[in-house]
């Protein structure tokens, strides 16, 4: 178990992070989310030691990160880089030595990942011939390929088309059924809904918000609704407690001031009998960050 | 050691190993040399027989003398006796030279294509004649003649202050040699391997490779791992050259030139040897470690030329003044430079092998050396860890000197 006991972080007069608290436990996947310069990179940066706390405690089951912990950890940065020069096996199996696994298991393990993450190319080949989304993998690659025990992914979905974005999150998703502790930053709020279980949200070095994704969501109350029917926009806008409207496809994307105007909205909809579409879900992450972030100014 | 320090050692070793680049490096001396030899050895073949052909007119005797001390006068004694054909063998260039004796007087005359005849050493045999000629005249014996003419013996030797005595022509020619040759190789090295240095970790840091470096291993360790490896790489370059010259020697061992130059560091000794390889490795290391020191500095690699010119002025400051040293050994700022690291692998082993500075004077000035570069390693390993993860806009130079003050 990781644990970020009361971290703060100052460059100068600047607070990058302040009183943070967070635990990440070993089978669980962390989203981090916040705005540019929100203290994200820092903490990363923190925990790998490559900059110390001003104060505050960081350790793994109690005790500080050692090098020989650090060889565990699996660590992709958000400005990726990698040796032009070199050859994908050279490469990668460069970066798996250096976190203590053996070259053979490394080039057996390599052809294993080179086929689940459909690299195009040849482990022969150099990483300079490959285009961004597969040098991005291969940079995946090097940070996964000796299973390490904590992940540290700072925008992993960055510059990734749909297609990669998923066969990334299934790695994801399988690095954390095999029991990694997992923290991730992400500005897409859909991916951090489909595979985190905790989340901690950070405004200005500050968290504004923390735990379970749908903990949180729920906090906030069912109060979007989403209605198909044959109705107006105006129609459905005297009914009160409605604070937004919006048009979307063939329905209405509804915003309401708390959960009870729901069964108003209901009893409207239904008062003629069947309508194709009604669901009451609580805002998305998306609209909680936009939320949050407009609040905190 | 350190199995982390190992992989990395063998990674900056075998990356730079495989390169198209460090083959060139090592070999492009070696075919430049090849190709020398071979032009040289081409020019020689071409030019043929070079002994001058000389027709001796006029005095037979004279001619007879000649005729025996062709080799040592370097000309080939043509069988024309008569003037007139040796005019005409002359104009058809079939002669380099005609040489007409009368009495105390001779003529040399040759045509505009002639090789080149050593006049000085005919104007001795001819003077050697005359005295002998006139003593006899005089009434004196040949043992008195040939004192008469027996020429002043000026012997040159180096008195050293252990009472030993050298050749000083010979010594003299060594020493310059060792000079250049230290020089020279000091300087190529730090030039080559300083700038390789800089490049791979402006790169890391640029590229931002050295942030999943440095997740997996710690800053001392890409560190020491780097140089070890560049400087392991160097260490190769070196047995390459090594291998080759004994091969040259195998090849080249009847070649008169070559024979000359082995003769001139035939004095040169093999704890002498074990010494100048020693500073020359030592003062590697310590410009591998400055270099890599102020290339964590470097934000990406249009600045690495920047960082590295000032180490290669560094370099080229001892090859200077081991040029200077050569003509003043006792002057008090050589002596000096002579115990400065970064500069006395220059001047110290020069100067030992020249008897100016004894064995001891010459341990010091590699031990200060040593003392140097470990201090300079540990110093650089922290300025490192700082900098290679922190971008600044700060020249580089006022970068390292803040580096430096806030260590202290």
């Amino acid at each position: 178990m990781i644990q970020l006991t009361n971290i703060n972080k100052t460059f100068g007069n600047n607070i990058a992070v302040n009183s943070m608290n967070m635990t990440l436990e070993p089978g669980k996947v962390m989203g981090l989310i916040g705005q540019n310069g929100a203290g994200k990179t820092t903490t990363f940066r923190m925990i790998l030691n490559f900059i110390t706390p001003t104060s505050g405690k960081i350790t793994w089951d109690n005790h500080p990160i050692t090098q020989s912990d650090k060889q565990k950890i699996g660590f992709l940065p958000e400005e990726r880089g990698l040796y032009q020069k070199l050859t994908i096996e050279e490469q990668i199996l460069y970066f798996a030595e250096l976190h203590g696994m053996s070259r053979s298991d490394a080039k057996t393990a390599l052809t294993d990942w080179l086929k689940r993450l459909d690299v195009v190319g040849k482990a022969t080949d150099k990483v300079q011939s490959l285009s961004k989304g597969n040098a991005q993998k291969i940079q995946m690659i090097a940070s996964l390929i000796f299973n390490p025990e904590f992940i540290i992914l700072d925008e992993p979905f960055s510059g990734l088309d749909p297609v990669n974005t998923s066969i990334m999150m299934n790695e994801i998703i399988r690095m954390r059924d095999n029991g990694a502790m997992i923290i991730f930053s992400s500005h897409d709020m859909n991916n951090v809904t489909k595979i985190s279980d905790n989340l901690t949200m950070l405004k200005q070095g500050k968290i504004v918000l923390q735990g379970g994704v749908q903990e949180i969501r729920e906090k906030f109350g069912r109060t979007k609704i989403y209605v198909e029917g044959p109705f107006s926009t105006s129609e459905l806008s005297n009914i009160a407690g409605i604070t937004n409207i919006k048009q979307q496809g063939a329905g209405f994307d509804i915003t309401i001031a708390n959960e009870s105007v729901g069964h108003h909205i209901f009893d409207y909809v239904t008062r003629n009998g069947y309508i194709p579409a009604f669901s009451q879900q609580p805002p998305t992450l998306d609209d909680i960050f936009r939320q949050e972030v407009a609040y905190h100014e | 050691m350190n199995k982390s320090l190992i992989i990395v050692i063998k990674q900056t070793y075998r990356s730079h190993f495989k390169t198209r680049g460090f083959w060139l490096l090592v070999l492009s001396p070696l075919i430049f040399a090849v190709i020398l030899g071979a032009i040289g050895f081409g020019i020689s073949q071409m030019q043929g027989n070079t002994t001058p052909k000389v027709a001796i007119i006029g005095n037979s005797q004279v001619r007879q003398i000649f005729k025996r001390d062709e080799k040592s006068l370097e000309i080939d004694v043509s069988k024309i006796t008569d003037s007139k054909q040796a005019n005409k063998s002359l104009a058809s260039q079939d002669l380099d030279g005609i040489l007409t004796i009368d009495n105390d007087n001779a003529t040399l005359t040759t045509q505009p294509k002639s090789n080149s005849i050593n006049k000085e050493a005919i104007v001795s045999v001819l003077g050697n004649l005359s005295r002998s000629q006139k003593a006899a005249d005089y009434g004196l014996t040949a043992e008195q003649t040939q004192n008469l003419i027996k020429p002043f013996n000026l012997k040159s030797v180096v008195k050293q202050s252990n009472n030993e005595s050298t050749n000083g022509d010979s010594s003299d020619m060594a020493n310059y040699g060792i000079a250049v040759a230290i020089g020279i190789v000091t300087t190529m090295i730090v030039m080559w391997y300083a700038s390789m240095i800089a490049t791979e970790i402006a790169n890391e840091k640029s590229s931002r490779i050295m942030e999943t470096l440095l997740a997996a291993t710690s800053a001392s360790i890409q560190y020491f791992g780097k140089m070890i490896g560049i400087f392991a790489l160097a260490v190769t370059h070196m047995a390459i050259y090594v291998v080759a010259g004994v091969i040259g020697y195998i090849v080249l061992q009847n070649n008169k030139l070559f024979s000359n130059v082995i003769q001139m560091f035939s004095g040169i000794t093999l704890g002498f040897t074990l010494y100048a390889i020693s500073f020359i490795l030592v003062a590697v290391a310590l410009y591998l470690i400055l270099t890599a020191m102020i290339a964590s500095l470097v934000n990406d690699n249009a600045q690495v030329q920047q960082a590295v010119q000032p180490i290669t002025f560094l370099a080229m400051i001892g090859y200077m003044f081991s040029f200077i040293m050569t003509n003043m050994p006792n002057n008090l700022a050589i002596k000096v430079l002579s115990y400065v690291p970064f500069i006395s692998q220059s001047m110290m082993p020069v100067r030992l092998v020249t008897k100016v500075e004894t064995w001891p004077a010459a341990i010091i000035s590699l031990l200060i050396a040593v003392v140097a570069m470990i201090s300079l390693a540990w110093m650089g390993q922290s300025i490192y860890a700082k900098n290679v993860l922190s971008y600044s806009d700060d020249k580089i130079m006022s970068q390292l000197i803040k580096n430096i003050k806030n260590k202290n």
